[in-house]
């Protein structure tokens, strides 16, 4: 396990870095004039632009630049943020961000894994009846329309009808949070309880479960220890995941709602050159992926024992 | 041959019994009338939900033409006016106006006809490219790794990069977000199709066809294309509600369409400060996006279980 672990790490690491030289190759495709402030692009000359240019070190050739961003990473030195807050280091730009989005994504989470999984039980429970179907309309509309208009719904349905404020403000965090985090929940509840239907229904066809009936347990006996548990095995992988992924923001949510989180951030920092900024996002939310997938695999070891992952080969 | 009349009159215990030799029974042929795009469009239309929503949508599509010539606007020749902001859907402007004082009606079904255009060029465009990468990925052995590879490193970027990128340096318009989508989209079709054709490049009657000779194209359209229909149909159509979901999001974060091309993503974006107040603002656009989003799922979901062999008969 040991073994295998360390080796998938390197692996990782492999990936990572790659990743980080094609964002690194893809930022030098922006034109240069991206680098200056509106302002800074009517008055600076050509050649006070070169200039500046030439000292952040943009004019070397690709190679050198490329050694040079190696080199910081070797020393874990992300660099400085540029525009989005001058000087800043970028650890310290994205630490402040973090939090908030994170905050929002894992109370949202776990709303979506109770509530997600609870109907998916519940719609299994009451199949082809009235409750099954309000179950799949919902997990049909959530998934088939735009996640803005659903956005507009709620929003419309929340300020108007419920009173919530209609924009994320950090002086009222407890009730402005309440929309962001139900519309972050929405999709995310479709999403477990689509998946739990499914797998559920599947098991319930299976023969250990008529045994079980044939045995005499009651119907939630069988529902909970035997149906949900072997249904959670395919889902259980992407849990870890999910979570991981929170801290990464959701773009929309967090523009549609003005939140302070990171979703918006890596949209920003392309459209105002700060190379620094978007490179460590890329890594960062590579790596929170890549250790994602591994707690996943890790995760349903655990839960189906009859699985192992170092006699197979690994899906990444 | 047999017929139920032949047993009557026989005992109940009597199940075999000798038949005279016939030559034509004996020369018939096993036959069926089957078809398989007939049973597909047999089982597809046994579906009541699929074939309401089927007729919803060619009707959005029809009547967004009929509903530009017969409105009192045209798009092209809006003009603001802000006097005449916010007005109520009434019998001058039919959906109201915006908060310039254009007609809303003319804006809502042009741009119902971009998204709806967008979406379906998306889609048909991703599929082509992806069954044929697929089917290659899949099939020839030695591209293996190299297609897994490619596919590792566009995927592990987020594509909001992409997006914003050729934004920014290539342009914003119709053409330049269709191909981009186009051009990141095709990856999962083809992830999909090459796992298929994992599964039955070496069956053995694609081995016997490959010893008699058949040639590679006609393995891959006769012998394995057949088995992906309906995981190509599901993926393609359910690529129409993910496309006008991706693009009103990136209208929404103006790295979509340019503000000349309206789709209903812009629109929304273009209310999202009003339509708290005037609620017509939002009502008109988000019916019609979610109407061809939701009909666009049913039939996809219907088709692919209509056109999944295993299902018929």
């Amino acid at each position: 396990m040991l073994k295998y672990t360390v080796k998938r790490l390197a692996q990782s690491l492999v990936t990572i870095l790659l990743i980080a030289t094609i964002v690194f190759l893809l930022m030098r495709c922006l034109p240069t004039d991206y680098y200056f402030t509106e302002e800074q692009l009517m008055k600076f000359t050509e050649e006070q632009k070169y200039a500046a240019l030439e000292a952040a070190g943009l004019t070397d050739p690709i190679g050198t630049q490329l050694l040079h961003f190696y080199n910081d990473l070797l020393h874990l030195d992300f660099g400085t943020s540029r525009r989005i807050q001058n000087g800043a280091s970028v650890v310290k730009v994205i630490g402040k961000k973090f939090g908030v989005s994170m905050r929002l994504g894992l109370i949202s989470a776990g709303i979506s894994l109770l509530v997600g999984i609870m109907l998916g039980i519940l719609q299994t429970a009451f199949k082809d009846k009235v409750f099954d179907w309000i179950g799949t309309a919902y997990t049909v509309f959530v998934n088939a329309v735009p996640s803005l208009v659903s956005y507009s719904l709620v929003l419309v349905f929340g300020s108007k009808y419920l009173g919530f404020p209609t924009l994320y403000s950090t002086r009222n965090v407890g009730p402005s949070s309440v929309l962001p985090i139900v519309c972050l929940s929405l999709a995310s509840i479709a999403g477990y309880a689509l998946w739990t239907r499914r797998y559920m229904v599947d098991e319930l066809t299976r023969d250990y479960i008529k045994l079980a009936r044939v045995k005499g347990l009651s119907s939630s006996e069988i529902m909970f220890k035997h149906v949900l548990r072997n249904a959670m095995v395919p889902m259980v992988q992407y849990i870890p995941q999910s979570i991981l992924l929170t801290v990464g923001g959701s773009l929309l949510m967090e523009r549609f709602f003005s939140v302070p989180g990171m979703g918006p951030l890596l949209t920003d920092a392309i459209q105002r050159y700060d190379l620094n900024v978007v490179q460590t996002l890329v890594i960062l939310y590579a790596a929170l992926g890549i250790v994602g997938v591994f707690l996943g695999d890790v995760l349903m070891m655990l839960v189906d024992p009859r699985i192992t992952l170092t006699g197979k080969e690994a899906a990444r | 041959m047999a017929k139920a009349s032949d047993f009557e009159g026989k005992k109940q215990d009597e199940l075999f019994y000798f038949v005279d030799y016939s030559p034509e029974e004996a020369e018939r042929v096993g036959y069926s009338n089957y078809s398989y795009w007939g049973s597909v469009i047999q089982n597809f239309l046994k579906h009541k939900a699929a074939v309401v929503c089927l007729f919803l949508f060619l009707f959005l599509v029809i009547f967004s033409f009929i509903a530009l010539a017969i409105g009192k606007y045209d798009y092209q020749t809006l003009v603001t006016d802000s006097s005449l902001a916010f007005r109520k859907p009434n019998s001058e402007y039919w959906f109201g106006t915006d908060n310039l004082g254009r007609d809303y009606w003319c804006q809502v079904w042009y741009a119902t006809q971009v998204s709806i255009r967008l979406a379906l060029i998306v889609a048909v465009g991703e599929s082509i490219l992806g069954v044929i990468i697929g089917l290659i990925w899949g099939y020839v052995r030695k591209l293996d790794r190299f297609f897994t590879e490619l596919y590792n490193l566009i995927d592990n970027v987020p594509y909001i990069i992409y997006m914003t990128l050729i934004a920014l340096v290539v342009g914003q318009s119709f053409t330049i977000m269709a191909v981009s989508m186009i051009a990141i989209g095709w990856l999962v079709m083809a992830r999909r199709v090459r796992n298929m054709v994992f599964m039955f490049r070496d069956r053995e009657y694609n081995l016997a066809s490959r010893c008699l000779g058949t040639p590679l194209w006609r393995v891959l359209t006769k012998n394995i294309l057949p088995y992906l229909v309906s995981v190509i149909i599901l993926r393609m159509a359910l690529s129409i509600p993910a496309t006008i979901n991706l693009e009103s999001t990136l209208s929404y974060l103006g790295i979509g369409l340019g503000i000349e091309t309206p789709s209903l993503g812009l629109i929304l974006s273009k209310v999202r400060g009003f339509f708290l107040d005037y609620p017509y603002l939002l009502v008109f656009p988000a019916s019609i996006v979610s109407i061809i989003s939701i009909s666009f799922y049913i039939m996809g979901n219907a088709f692919s279980d209509a056109a999944d062999p295993r299902n018929h008969v």
